[in-house]
């Protein structure tokens, strides 16, 4: 079971809308940290993804297991947040 | 499989850039039953465009993105079916078309390829090393990590130079490295050329990249070669993205569609492949002009040439 969604984003960033969309489409609720608003977070998506690059999307499960998907890979989400 | 178990459409598109989208708003508004598959984003490369200029209708521009999702919308209003897939084969079983998907397989009366193309890699050392930790290929996804840094970008065609312009929002300074000459539009060098007198791009022209060198698991610098001198010289950078042209998605109907020497589609001047019934309009199609308002006039004229197509079929098979 999905606790909470957090998704790292860029203003320009389509993937980062597919993922949204994809999250919406599945009645998933989410937090946005927008790196163009708030470029102090970035070292910390750097850290969750081991990328410089968005979307980056963490799952937190109610046990606090955590899963991290670089990208737009629905292979990867779906059955993140399934 | 038994004949009632096919899942059979009119149409079936392959991408759904803005070649497919336009094609399916006229192929969906005409009751042609229409299905596209897109394995990445719809809009395709336009919505990883940060800022498109030229597409007619809006005269002060507007955000790539913005104009993939309204093309998407629009397709959709009339009754266009996106699946979030990848066709991985087509076969040509004459009537039908069978097409093996990642939903898994498909049956079409047509089918429109429209794959575009996607990035080209240099192949230098390095390359795949760092790839998304130094290395990139979408200015619009990660550019943003290289806020108050030095970036190199490889490439010398419309898009270095149109994503080298948008990567001055975050980077202190580019190195654009040019194999040859820039072969971009003049509109856009005429841009370029602002950013090179105000320091903040500096062009370095008739240089090969020969590597990308990485410390501490960081791309430090570029090594490259000046073609006139031969000599080697360092780019010391934070980050490379890489524009060094495109590669046509047309790998998975190489062994169904006439191919021309670079990979792209032939078609007649009905975009009509060599295979009756597959149609190709957009980047994939050889002779293509490679732009939003291009593609989706070929895709708008591809549906009136699918849909006499399909008339013609029906009249025989009548
Ligand atoms: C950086 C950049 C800037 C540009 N700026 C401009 C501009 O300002 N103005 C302009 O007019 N043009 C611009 N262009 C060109 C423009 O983006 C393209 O000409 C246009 O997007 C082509 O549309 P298309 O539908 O043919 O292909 P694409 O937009 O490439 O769409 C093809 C789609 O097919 C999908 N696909 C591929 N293979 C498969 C498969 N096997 N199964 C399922 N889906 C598949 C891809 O994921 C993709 O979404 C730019 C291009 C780039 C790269």
């Amino acid at each position: 079971m999905v606790k909470n969604i957090t998704i790292f984003t860029t203003n320009t960033c389509a993937y980062c809308a597919m993922v949204k969309k994809y999250l919406d489409v599945k009645n998933h609720k989410y937090d946005i940290v927008n790196l163009d608003e708030q470029p102090h977070r970035q070292a910390e998506a750097l850290a969750l993804s081991g990328a410089m690059t968005v979307p980056v999307t963490v799952v937190t499960k109610h046990d606090d297991t955590r899963e991290v998907i670089v990208g737009y890979n629905l292979a990867k989400l779906a059955p993140a947040v399934a | 499989m038994s004949e009632e178990k096919k899942i059979v459409h009119d149409v079936i598109m392959i991408g759904a850039g803005p070649a497919a989208l336009s094609a399916a708003i006229y192929t969906t508004r005409e009751d042609i039953d229409t299905l596209l598959f897109e394995r990445g984003v719809p809009g395709g490369l336009a919505a990883i465009t940060d800022w498109v200029d030229n597409y007619p209708g809006f005269p002060e521009g507007l955000a790539g993105l913005d104009l993939a999702n309204n093309l998407q919308k629009q397709a959709e209003r009339f009754g266009a079916v996106i699946e979030l897939g990848e066709v991985m084969k087509i076969t040509d079983e004459g009537e039908f078309k069978k097409l093996e998907t990642t939903s898994g397989d498909m049956y079409a009366r047509a089918v429109l390829i429209a794959t575009g193309s996607d990035y080209k890699k240099t192949g230098v050392p390095g390359e795949q090393e760092y790839y998304a930790r130094g290395v990139h290929y979408c200015a619009t996804c990660d550019g943003a990590f290289y806020r108050d840094k030095r970036l190199v970008v490889i490439g010398g065609g419309n898009s270095a130079v149109q994503e080298s312009i948008f990567l001055t929002r975050f980077a202190t300074h580019i190195d654009l490295l040019v194999r040859s000459t820039i072969k971009a539009s003049d509109v856009l060098q005429k841009d370029l050329q602002k950013f090179v007198d105000n320091g903040k791009i500096t062009v370095h022209l008739n240089t090969l990249t020969d590597e990308i060198v990485g410390e501490d698991n960081k791309v430090v610098k570029v090594v490259g070669t000046d073609k006139a001198t031969g000599k080697n010289i360092d780019f010391p950078t934070d980050g490379v993205f890489v524009f060094v042209g495109l590669k046509p998605n047309s790998e998975f109907v190489k062994d169904l569609v006439d191919l021309d020497d670079i990979g792209l589609i032939k078609t007649d001047a009905n975009l009509h492949t060599s295979v009756p019934g597959v149609f190709a309009a957009g980047d994939i199609r050889s002779g293509a002009t490679l732009q939003i308002a291009s593609a989706a006039g070929e895709g708008a004229t591809a549906a009136l040439k699918i849909r006499e197509y399909l008339d013609a079929r029906e009249h025989i098979l009548e």
